[in-house]
């Protein structure tokens, strides 16, 4: 049996994507193998490529002293369906705590006139509501006083792994009894800043990307939340809480190599996996499906494939890997978030979902490239991988039922 | 941390400050905030600013040309608290050895100079070398690539607590072995952006428009800089045994808890149990410790008999990144032993509490 004190359960999850709102949306979408990635212009004058979007955002209540940032209404938006999926009103959260990543933080609000004069455009109506939703702070409280939780707060960032760290430090603090339930995910729009960056370093390709094929050219940012809802088993028991998955280890490490570029022989994810595994006592052959970082970049996806050969060798069947963010692109804080709810996902339905358009795949004799139609089977234990830039890495492993 | 968890043990301080580049306690002396010139302003305005220094001349062979001033303090800060704490890396298994780093507004020289390549180039005409330097998680990634530290590396931010939650989760790290050693980093730096916001909203005190300003006058200080500590296991075989030449143990963390709101005198005494500090060290975030509701907290759960050391100017100028300094000045200041609390609040009901045992 194990120890419910420690053993660590996911009583609700929320999402927004560009599918829409909810875990079932995002679902259908997956599964009839929709991608929501087009063309797009409008981001900001001059850019052309493929993002996916989230439309029809709700946008939540302000008032004269609140300015929410895209961001912030993203996860607010995420939050609220965690909360609705779990079967409890927001006052069952009143002495949690939330743990929200992402990297944009307020930057959709600021345009380049700020840093010309800063003064004057913080004397614009809404200028200083709009500079004071910069901090990627802000997401947390946004989403903390949207729904009156007032445990501990922590916001996150480490690039592209953001997500999943929230995660992982959401598990910690349950352990540490920091507080009885943790909200924790990431949420991060599509925004002109991040998107010129992208672009100014080559890595964004300009029609829908194809992650791990040997032909890919690069990432395709989306924007969207996912927000999870963590507790202990034994408080999930006394309260009675619906128990969708098991996080049954996490690991975070760094590759110290470099600070754009993954370790070339996937060293530093590698070994997170490992240490994934060790904290969740299970043996690389029981992982049954991966969901990978999988950007579509030349140089995150071959050290990827390595850092999978490695972790898993000696497996008696190769690793079933597939990159989700051929379905909606890669949405920066969010991804590891969002990529935690549709592995969760994968291990309620048993279903491992493809790489879309992976026709030329990476060679690797210990990677079984998951592509085409979508795989049934029964999936009691998955994983979802992250990496950032600095080289952050971070590595979620969950069950589909307690064991 | 509720839990009775094992305590653990900050070995080493280093700090990028107006006091300059230091390893150790940073000594004894009133500061005072000076002018303002690494941009143009509209007449005198001030604040504790770092002057300028070359990284290298701290850290020899150090590289730091493109990087945010942030990054750059962020390295110098943790090499002089490695090299306080005694620890010759090349002996540590650097797998274990994670990095913890708060800040409020990031790298804000260098997003602020992507603004501007775009106001000058348009969106498709940004640099390239700029923009992975602007993300918030910048300098804790510097640090782990320039020390090889492959362990976990977390960027971590709170409105009100950024260090006090870097210190928790440092903790945390340790106390989960997920980690041997942490280092513990919090910080910002002042950039035109991040000066004009608290200009224009009114938040500046008088001091920062005049070099006599009346004494005890309201308002905010900005201040900026980095400081580090180094964590680690108060069990360590090296540390118990005292195998480290020249290490001491500044201070031992025994729990900790924050939360945005509550029945914080409650939630403290929970934490304190049957301790009872004699000293509280009260890190008065943007607010002088005197004024604010944080004293009467302080004596709510301590006792009227506790000491209490009040936060300085430049450390509550850094706002919710303030903590680390905040502890630093406090030890800096030769407190008596025993066990001390420290403690910082923030609106009606937000808290951050550590309880610390001082040897």
């Amino acid at each position: 049996m194990p120890d419910i004190d420690k053993t660590i359960v996911i009583t609700g999850v929320g999402v927004v994507s560009p599918y829409g709102i909810g875990l079932e949306c995002l679902q259908a979408g997956m599964l009839a193998g929709k991608s929501c990635l087009a063309r797009t212009k409008d981001v900001y004058p001059g850019f052309e490529g493929t993002t996916a979007r989230v439309a029809g955002l709700p946008i939540g209540p302000e008032d004269s002293s609140s300015r929410y940032s895209r961001t912030d209404q993203l996860a607010m938006v995420a939050t609220h369906d965690a909360i609705a999926n779990s079967g409890c009103d927001s006052s069952a959260f009143r002495e949690s705590g939330v743990v929200m990543a992402n990297t944009v933080g307020g930057l959709t609000e600021i345009d380049t006139g700020i840093a010309k004069d800063p003064a004057a455009w913080y004397r614009r109506p809404g200028g200083l509501l709009r500079g004071a939703s910069y901090p990627f702070a802000h997401v947390a409280d946004a989403v903390g006083d949207r729904f009156g939780i007032g445990g501990p707060r922590c916001a996150v960032s480490v690039a592209c792994a953001s997500g999943a760290m929230a995660i992982a430090l959401a598990a910690n603090m349950l352990l540490d009894g920091d507080a009885p339930i943790i909200l924790a995910g990431g949420s991060d729009p599509l925004c002109p800043f991040t998107l010129s960056g992208f672009n100014s370093l080559q890595a964004l390709d300009p029609d829908p990307c194809s992650p791990f094929d040997q032909n890919r050219k690069g990432l395709n940012v989306g924007e969207g939340s996912a927000v999870l809802i963590l507790e202990t088993l034994a408080g999930a028991t006394a309260r009675n809480a619906n128990v969708l998955a098991v996080l049954r280890g996490w690991a975070m490490n760094n590759d110290a190599f470099h600070t754009t570029a993954p370790e070339k022989q996937g060293a530093g994810l590698a070994d997170c996996i490992c240490l994934s595994m060790e904290m969740a006592e299970v043996s690389g052959d029981e992982i049954g499906y991966v969901n990978a970082h999988g950007t579509g970049t030349p140089l995150n996806d071959i050290a990827e494939a390595k850092a999978y050969e490695t972790a898993f060798r000696g497996r008696r069947h190769p690793i079933p890997v597939s990159s989700t963010k051929s379905y909606f692109g890669h949405c920066l804080g969010a991804a590891g978030a969002l990529e935690a709810a549709i592995t969760i996902m994968a291990t309620r339905s048993g279903s491992l979902l493809p790489t879309l358009r992976l026709t030329d795949p990476i060679e690797s004799s210990g990677i079984d490239w998951l592509r085409g139609e979508v795989k049934r089977q029964p999936l009691p234990l998955a994983m979802s991988a992250s990496s950032g830039f600095g080289g952050s890495n971070t590595v979620l492993i969950f069950a589909s039922g307690l064991s | 941390m509720t839990r009775n968890l094992p305590p653990v043990a900050i070995t080493g301080l280093g700090s990028v400050s107006p006091y300059g580049p230091l390893a150790g306690i940073i000594p004894p002396c009133p500061l005072e905030p000076s002018a303002i010139t690494a941009w143009q302003t509209n007449g005198l305005r001030r604040a504790f600013v770092v002057q300028p220094f070359r990284p290298a001349s701290v850290v020899p062979g150090l590289k730091t040309r493109r990087l945010d001033r942030l990054s750059a303090w962020a390295l110098v800060a943790s090499s002089l608290a490695i090299k306080d704490a005694g620890i010759d890396l090349s002996q540590v298994d650097r797998s274990r050895v994670a990095v913890v780093f708060a800040t409020a507004y990031g790298c804000v020289d260098l997003t602020e100079a992507f603004y501007l390549s775009a106001a000058a180039n348009g969106w498709n005409g940004t640099d390239p070398s700029t923009f992975p330097e602007t993300l918030p998680s910048s300098p804790a990634s510097h640090v782990s690539l320039v020390q090889g530290l492959r362990g976990p590396n977390v960027t971590v931010s709170n409105k009100d607590f950024a260090g006090e939650t870097a210190l928790i989760q440092a903790a945390s790290l340790l106390r989960h072995g997920q980690a041997d050693l942490v280092v513990v980093l919090a910080g910002d730096a002042l950039a035109p952006t991040l000066y004009a916001w608290y200009e224009v909203a009114g938040l500046l005190s008088p001091a920062c428009y005049n070099s006599n300003p009346f004494a005890e006058s309201a308002g905010f200080i900005p201040g900026e800089g980095v400081a580090a500590v180094v964590m680690e296991s108060s069990s360590r075989r090296d540390l118990q045994s005292g195998a480290r030449s020249g290490t001491r143990v500044y201070a031992q963390i025994n729990s900790g808890r924050w939360a945005a709101s509550g029945q914080r005198a409650e939630i403290i005494r929970q934490m304190l149990g049957d301790s009872v500090p004699s000293l509280t060290i009260c890190s008065g975030n943007g607010a002088p410790c005197a004024t604010s509701p944080i004293t009467a907290l302080a004596r709510e759960v301590s006792g009227d008999s506790a000491a209490i050391i009040a936060s300085q100017a430049f450390a509550q100028g850094l706002a919710g990144t303030g903590a680390l300094f905040h502890l630093i000045l406090a030890l800096s200041s030769r407190p008596i032993g025993g066990q001390a609390l420290f403690l910082a609040t923030a609106g009606d009901n937000g808290f951050a509490a550590l309880l610390m045992q001082l040897p």
